[in-house]
């Protein structure tokens, strides 16, 4: 299948203009035939040529570029994994024509998907509160129970004639006193639905931070560019990691949360505080004007997240990490051994190696706490990371928590046929008193199987044998027959 | 002529004050109790023409004590009153599965509750405030 779009774009505005064939090969100073052949992507058009039929056109070359279009694609071409398709046949390959020949139609779509998406998280996000919100069911109950004392010590005073005069005053004084506890809860009722409104609300920023983080594909030239910079600070003769061990034991002043972290953590805050100045500028530019970021709290996590990401630049030079990473075959305890940052800060930045011209492996990643709260993520395309409601339980994000420290793996098999492979490790953030819960979060990452072979924590591991069928989010699961299943589908697709 | 007995087991204490003051007044010498688990030692240790219960109490809880009360051969046969939560049909159905004789939902009528408890012990309204 052909990835170009130039081709159906040029053919798209010459019928527009209405120029025939020959006529623009004619501007362009080629001849018709080969103008067909580029026009039906069978030639591939860049540079001189590409200006002299843009110049013909009469359009900016910036109109036939297919960066921006490109974005659409991928993110079109993801809409097939939704549970929701996962029983049309859908067209696969026909996503570039359509972005090519009908570019507004193909947004239109994406947005209407997008708005879909959104809603349908904000319907299992709100469905999840009303049905086991704790807080709902107990105020529920003390309404019920406040109204049934007023409606029985009411119905005495009324029923009963002669009722003596202590009675009459014991049954008014239960009203009075049920109706000032009903008032109570129904106030605190108004107040929660008020908050619940607000919290509600603040869901979709994180929402605006993963769609813009996605939109540069998790890699950000300005920030390494700022790491860089600092890196090249050094002594003569200094390794960059005695560099950064330098600059931090000079910065070592600053205030650290008042918490017990790990070494690695303790490092990466630091580093974070470290770079904090530095990258003030390219963070604000970053974040000013992206439309990504719809509100102030939007961009101000998503301030926050480059900041971490300027801070493991820092940690992990983007090219020694990416020729460590390749050299071990992604191995992330070789990784946060060689640059001292913790397993999850590692994979992180496994995640960020995007750079165009030199790209590692391509990573989903997903964090998640053991109730299945997940805290970071990053999907590939075609693998959907749940956020809100009960994701699949098959996952190996989840199973690593039942053998914190080592790493959990398999291969899954989406509903929709396609095939990752999951490796996932439960890591202790903080250590935590004698006596108390010890505070486990899970991080996952996930590449396509066809790419298993090139990282080593799939070695000896058979595709075929331990391939196990998963889902994204329960609800949205087609699997009807899941062993796992703990919710019915929320939409029953072979209706 | 000997008192039809009723064991009423509910923790709120305002409608246990106006439960029983209702009972009473319809002719029924009334029992309380609070917690579950004090309402179970209750009915295995004396006589109660019938039992009015709250789902929702302290300790055992309403459907233990259903459970606790129908694998007792000698309760087996006791009119049990529920009292569920309007709304909360699963309550319903469980209470029902186990056991219960009869359901009434909060919040109810005192009327109701004085019917339904008369319907169970046979006992008239003209022969008892006679």
């Amino acid at each position: 299948m052909t990835r170009d779009l130039t081709g159906l774009k040029i053919r798209a505005l010459r019928r527009e203009k209405g120029l025939a064939q020959g006529e623009l090969a004619r501007r362009a100073g080629i001849s018709p035939s080969y103008l067909n052949l580029i026009e039906r992507n069978k030639r591939a058009v860049a540079g001189a040529l590409l200006d002299r039929i843009a110049e013909g056109l009469g359009v900016h070359r910036r109109l036939l570029d297919e960066e921006s279009d490109r974005r659409i694609v991928d993110a079109l071409e993801e809409m097939p994994a939704d549970p929701l398709f996962a029983h049309e046949t859908g067209h696969p390959g026909a996503t570039v024509e359509l972005v090519g020949r009908y570019p507004e139609w193909a947004k239109l779509m994406l947005r209407l998907y997008q708005a879909y998406q959104d809603r349908n998280q904000a319907v299992l996000a709100l469905a999840d509160r009303l049905n086991r919100d704790p807080f709902l069911g107990e105020s529920i109950h003390q309404v019920l129970t406040h109204v049934t004392a007023i409606r029985a010590a009411a119905e005495i005073i009324e029923d009963e004639e002669a009722l003596p005069e202590d009675d009459q005053e014991k049954f008014l004084s239960i009203i009075s006193s049920d109706a000032r506890r009903l008032s109570e809860v129904a106030q605190a009722l108004a107040g929660f639905f008020d908050s619940s409104h607000v919290r509600i609300g603040s869901a979709t920023p994180m929402e605006h931070v993963d769609a813009y983080i996605l939109e540069h594909h998790n890699y950000f030239q300005e920030l390494e560019d700022v790491a860089a910079d600092l890196l090249r600070q050094s002594l003569p003769g200094e390794p960059a990691e005695a560099m950064l061990t330098r600059l931090l034991k000079a910065d070592a002043s600053t205030a650290l949360p008042d918490v017990a972290l790990s070494p690695a953590s303790i490092r990466f805050v630091r580093t974070r505080q470290l770079i904090a100045g530095p990258v003030a500028e390219a963070v604000k530019n970053l974040t000013e004007k992206a439309p990504a970021l719809a509100d102030e709290e939007a961009r101000r996590l998503a301030a926050a997240a480059l900041e971490s990401y300027a801070a493991a630049a820092l940690l992990m030079p983007y090219d020694a990490f990416l020729e460590a990473a390749e050299a071990s075959r992604y191995d992330l305890d070789v990784l946060a051994r060689r640059f001292e940052v913790s397993y999850e800060q590692a994979a992180h930045r496994l995640a960020t190696l995007q750079r165009p011209g030199a790209k590692g492996l391509r990573f989903a990643f997903m964090r998640s706490d053991p109730s299945g709260y997940v805290t970071k993520r990053l999907p590939l395309p075609r693998l959907p990371l749940p956020r809100y409601g009960t994701a699949c339980p098959l996952w190996v994000v989840y199973g690593a928590f039942q053998t914190p420290g080592v790493t959990a793996r398999s291969y899954g098999e989406l509903p929709t046929g396609e095939q990752f492979f999951f490796f996932a490790r439960a890591v202790e953030k903080l250590s935590t008193p004698p006596g108390y819960p010890r505070r486990l979060l899970s991080v996952m990452l996930a590449l396509p199987a066809e790419e298993a072979h090139r990282v080593s924590a799939a070695d000896g591991l058979d595709r075929s044998s331990a391939l196990v069928p998963v889902g994204t989010v329960c609800r949205l699961c087609p699997r009807e027959a899941c062993l796992h299943r703990q919710e019915a589908p929320l939409i029953n697709l072979r209706r | 002529m000997s008192e039809t007995r009723l064991l009423v087991v509910e923790d709120e204490a305002n409608i246990v004050e106006a439960l029983s003051y209702v009972l009473q007044r319809a002719g029924f010498l009334v029992e309380t109790v609070s917690d579950g688990d004090a309402a179970l030692q209750l009915l295995k240790r004396e006589r109660f023409a019938a039992v009015v219960l709250d789902i929702m109490i302290p300790g055992m809880n309403g459907f233990d004590i259903l459970r606790a009360v129908r694998a007792d051969p000698r309760l087996a046969d006791l009119p049990i009153l529920v009292l569920t939560a309007r709304g909360q049909a699963k309550d319903r159905q469980m209470a029902e599965e186990i056991g219960a004789s009869a359901f009434i939902t909060k919040p109810f009528s005192n009327a109701e509750v004085v019917e339904r408890l008369r319907s169970f012990t046979g006992k008239s309204q003209q022969g008892e405030e006679g």
